[in-house]
């Protein structure tokens, strides 16, 4: 069916249904009689839909929960990864029980606290004093280093080449820190051993 | 016609013989004692973090065992009480943990070596570094030194401490190098009457490679 299309100076209106039409066409296009035509509109009217065996729509909605619960099963049955500690979230349950929880402490005396102040200040002198002492450390490592390159150098230009190479082999590099206790000789532990089976891709 | 200062090389190279060396360090394995200050602040930032913190389930079972204990012993407990006063309580459960760490046997931090002061054990000294050190013939003298070896043709500077090091022991040293830079540096002359000679160096150019031994 072809709808008219009217254009006026100032609206551009499509009309829809028949009955429309007819009032348009009556109003603008009167003297031909009979026949009416519209201009192309590049769509269709909604198709009447079919009804559908409700037996059917109900089958086929069981079949669609049965698909997803099995995959929920299967998701279940497979361990469940850990939350990284980045999304972890205090269990709400806390945020009630914090006045429970809180402490019931005198408060701290003047003299303590006056104490305190001045251990935290010859602390601070401490640590200024240690990372002095590292950083004039590295320099003179650092510095040690330069030398004996720059000896080299004047010594031979080749050696000097060889000795400024990357060893690639060092990276990446792993050093295990000092711990409190050395390592017991012959400790059996009574966990067992850590044996690490995860797969190498190399 | 003088030849300008600037144009001027040595043309007479002075022959330095090239010496290898290396400084294989055994690095702490236990964390030193700790300073009187750092002990003091230890025990303050502690005594902070516990006024500061919460209560711990713990110490919330800890606490309602006890209100459990006062009610029975003024008799106005109810049946729930009993119920739960028969299981663990926490205070057993700590009292269990603490005798398991005192029991728990631990190495020594002093090791026998160092009861021995046996200087050629690696297990002496656990906090401290300690550097390798040999007897070596200089010239006519034997001195301690860090172990080093004239560098050979065709080596690396590398290549020679790593030759130096297999000299030194029998078997083979679990050791690695970090790297083929050298770490030091040390120039020394020959006495008078050996440089004098002909065809022999002025002195020895001692270049130092770091080594860290390996443990497993």
């Amino acid at each position: 069916m072809i709808l008219v299309n009217i254009f006026s100076s100032r609206r551009t209106f499509i009309f829809t249904s028949f009955k429309e039409n007819m009032i348009g066409i009556r109003r603008f296009i009167q003297p031909l009689l009979g026949f009416h035509t519209s201009a192309v509109q590049c769509a269709e009217p909604m198709k009447k839909k079919k009804k559908m065996d409700p037996s059917i729509i109900r089958h086929r909605e069981q079949r669609k929960m049965k698909r997803i619960e099995r995959s929920i099963r299967k998701l279940e049955r497979v361990e469940r990864p850990l939350k990284p500690l980045d999304e972890t979230q205090i269990p709400l349950s806390l945020k009630y029980e914090i006045p429970i929880r809180q402490r019931q402490l005198q408060p701290i005396s003047q003299d303590i606290e006056l104490s305190q102040r001045e251990l935290l200040v010859a602390w601070s002198h401490h640590k200024q004093k240690e990372a002095e002492r590292d950083l004039a450390c590295i320099r003179k490592l650092l510095d040690a280093q330069g030398k004996a390159l720059k000896e080299l150098k004047l010594e031979s230009e080749e050696l000097y080449i060889e000795a400024t190479q990357l060893d690639l082999s060092l990276l990446p590099y792993k050093a295990v820190g000092p711990t409190r206790t050395p390592q017991i000789k012959g400790y059996d532990p009574p966990d067992g051993d850590y044996i690490d089976v995860s797969r190498k891709w190399e | 016609m003088r030849l300008s200062s600037f144009a001027s090389t040595q043309t007479a190279k002075e022959k330095w013989d090239l010496l290898s060396a290396v400084c294989l360090e055994r690095k702490p394995v236990i964390a030193r004692n700790l300073l009187p200050i750092e002990k003091e602040v230890l025990s303050m930032a502690q005594k902070m973090e516990y006024r500061l913190s919460l209560k711990s389930d713990h110490e919330i079972q800890l606490e309602k065992d006890r209100e459990r204990q006062e009610r029975i012993k003024q008799g106005d407990a109810d049946d729930s009480d009993m119920d739960q006063a028969s299981l663990n309580s926490a205070q057993d459960f700590e009292d269990a943990s603490v005798e398991e760490l005192s029991k728990f046997p631990f190495a020594d931090r002093i090791t026998e070596a160092d009861k021995e002061k046996d200087q050629k054990s690696l297990d002496r000294m656990l906090d401290r570094h300690l550097l390798l050190v040999v007897r070596q013939k200089l010239g006519t003298s034997s001195v301690w030194i860090l172990p080093q070896g004239q560098r050979q043709e065709g080596e690396t500077m590398r290549q020679a401490a790593e030759r130096v090091l297999a000299e030194s022991f029998d078997g083979k040293v679990q050791s690695r190098f970090l790297g083929n830079a050298p770490c030091g540096f040390y120039k020394y002359k020959y006495p008078k009457h050996i440089r004098e000679q002909d065809g022999n160096s002025i002195g020895a150019k001692v270049v130092y490679h770091y080594i860290a031994p390996v443990r497993k």
